[in-house]
């Protein structure tokens, strides 16, 4: 097997005590796990397990209290906000629950950003985006401005604004959370095929047992607070898989059950 | 007739005059009722107390026709644009230097806000003793006048930039100067523009008392000159030149409110 690309040794997390109360709980404690290249992860745990808290220390947009994160082997600095690279230099895309799009640009100026704040804007990067935006279905909504889409149409967006500049490892806090079931599977469709394409690593968390099995080669269970690894479930069921009809796919049932009872 | 076609009438009916004509009509008639006002005023009281609206309108149009008030208006003009730009600028740059510190802002902060008790007209006779009686004292209170208001508006802006589409730009590789220009600047023009809205007319206004105290032209000093003469119509017909220069003013800056905010959702039924 590969070395990891990513990987996250004994990680914990408590936010600040305020003067005079009881110390902080420990929201993550002793979390552990490590992605390859290539692969897809989802990571399910419930609200409040502190989801976007790991997230975000792997995207260094918030600083650890204790433990590792190494990215192709090397340790990425923690603990201390100001040594922060948010983004790791590039190499880390996330895409957050919010679509967080600039209103003032238009869709493929906000597909662009990316590429125009690194400097990478020409002939070719353009028709790659261009090619994006064909492949999720935003083709002649170039021009319009984020409040004049829908919702799927604004997580779409967001989802290639981040696979426009290719980073290695893109993390995913449930970006399909706040649309209605028909978008979401048209959603969780779309990204599969891009992910056939471009066989990114990719890691996704999700409160929703049937999407993490539905995207995932692999999928970890969080505990209650505080969050750490409680199991592990490789997902064996063979793609291309259609997201609409996963209650057929061999083995699907099983997994299922065999998740719910952990997360209950 | 049953619901639905009410219904249909209801949603197939034109409005017999459309929006912007009764805007239009309502504003006419408010002109209409402040001129009747006024010369009610000038009748009962007499043209000591109210001048005449038709003298007003005569003295405009001899202004107009000796070249007089746009001497003035020059004056004027140069003066307030001079210290509105200066005023903004400062208002402007100032928040965005301290967005990078919050040492700064804590200590700085107060000096500025405790500035704004200075009363500036009273400073009227030290400023011409310490810049003389051109141009300088008026644009020093123009510029004092006007700063406050972009400085506190653009940093009312600032903090409430919307942090997640700051934390996304970090994440994609924008630098720090990239997101001043980009998400901090874009996000605080609504707040920008409120701010010029009320300093332009701010900046004109304090032109034409900075010219009662000190000056040889300008819309404030045939004010000031009308009034020591007793000179009703002519205070009057200044102070109709002074509305005028501001509503002038503010349209212009509507205008180019417009053009830079088209990207925000407007809501349909305010458009005029």
């Amino acid at each position: 097997m590969n070395a990891p690309l990513l990987e996250v040794r004994n990680l914990a997390k408590r936010f600040p005590t305020r003067a005079g109360r009881e110390p902080s709980p420990w929201v993550i404690r002793d979390l552990t796990f490590a992605v390859r290249e290539g692969e897809f992860l989802t990571i399910i745990g419930p609200s409040g397990a502190g989801k976007s808290t790991l997230l975000n220390m792997i995207a260094q947009v918030e600083s650890a209290s204790a433990g590792e994160i190494l990215f192709q082997g090397s340790q990425i600095g923690l603990g201390d906000s100001k040594a922060m690279r948010p983004g790791l230099d590039r190499r880390v895309g996330y895409v957050t629950q919010d679509d967080n799009l600039l209103p003032w640009r238009t869709t493929i100026d906000n597909v662009l950003f990316p590429l125009e704040v690194q400097g990478q804007l020409d002939d070719k990067s353009r028709a790659h985006a261009q090619m994006l935006v064909d492949a999720v279905g935003l083709k002649g909504f170039e021009r319009y401005y984020p409040h004049e889409l829908s919702g799927g149409m604004r997580k779409r967006a967001a989802l290639i604004r981040t696979l426009v500049y290719d980073p290695p490892v893109i993390l995913m806090d449930e970006p399909f959370g706040a649309v209605d079931a028909q978008t979401r599977m048209q959603l969780q469709e779309d990204l599969l095929r891009l992910w056939t394409l471009g066989r990114k690593t990719i890691v996704f968390v999700t409160h929703d047992i049937t999407e993490a099995i539905l995207l995932g080669d692999r999928a970890l269970v969080l505990t209650k607070q505080p969050s750490r690894i409680g199991a592990e479930h490789i997902i064996t069921i063979p793609r291309p898989r259609n997201v609409k009809s996963f209650l057929t796919m061999p083995g699907f049932a099983e997994i299922y059950e065999r998740i719910r009872a952990e997360v209950l | 007739m049953t619901t639905i076609d009410q219904a249909t009438t209801l949603l197939e009916r034109e409005p017999p005059i459309s929006r912007k004509t009764i805007v239009i009509m309502g504003r006419a008639a408010l002109a209409v009722l402040l001129v009747i006002g006024w010369q009610a005023g000038a009748e009962t009281f007499g043209s000591i107390f109210f001048a005449y609206p038709m003298d007003v309108v005569r003295r405009l149009i001899e202004l107009t026709v000796s070249g007089q008030v746009f001497v003035d208006l020059y004056a004027t003009l140069r003066v307030s644009t001079i210290g509105f730009v200066l005023g903004t600028v400062a208002g402007v740059l100032l928040p965005f230097l301290l967005r990078r510190s919050k040492r700064w802002t804590e200590a700085i902060e107060p000096y500025v806000l405790g500035s704004q008790g200075i009363p500036k007209y009273a400073l009227a006779p030290w400023l011409i003793l310490w810049f003389g009686i051109g141009d300088t004292p008026k644009l020093v209170i123009v510029t004092a006048m006007v700063f406050y208001i972009p400085f506190v508006n653009v940093f009312a802006g600032i903090r409430g930039v919307d942090q997640r589409l700051v934390k996304m730009a970090r994440i994609v590789g924008a630098s720090e100067t990239k997101i001043s220009r980009e998400v901090i600047w874009n996000s605080l023009m609504p707040f920008f523009f409120t701010s010029l809205k009320i300093a332009l007319p701010r900046a004109v206004s304090a032109c034409i008392v900075g010219e009662f105290l000190v000056s040889t032209e300008g819309v404030g000093h045939y004010i000031e000159h009308a009034r020591e003469l007793s000179d009703t119509v002519g205070v009057f017909a200044g102070i109709v030149v002074a509305t005028t220069l501001v509503l002038a003013v503010n349209g212009i800056v509507e205008y180019l409110e417009r053009r830079a905010l088209a990207w925000r959702p407007t809501d349909r039924d305010m458009v005029l």
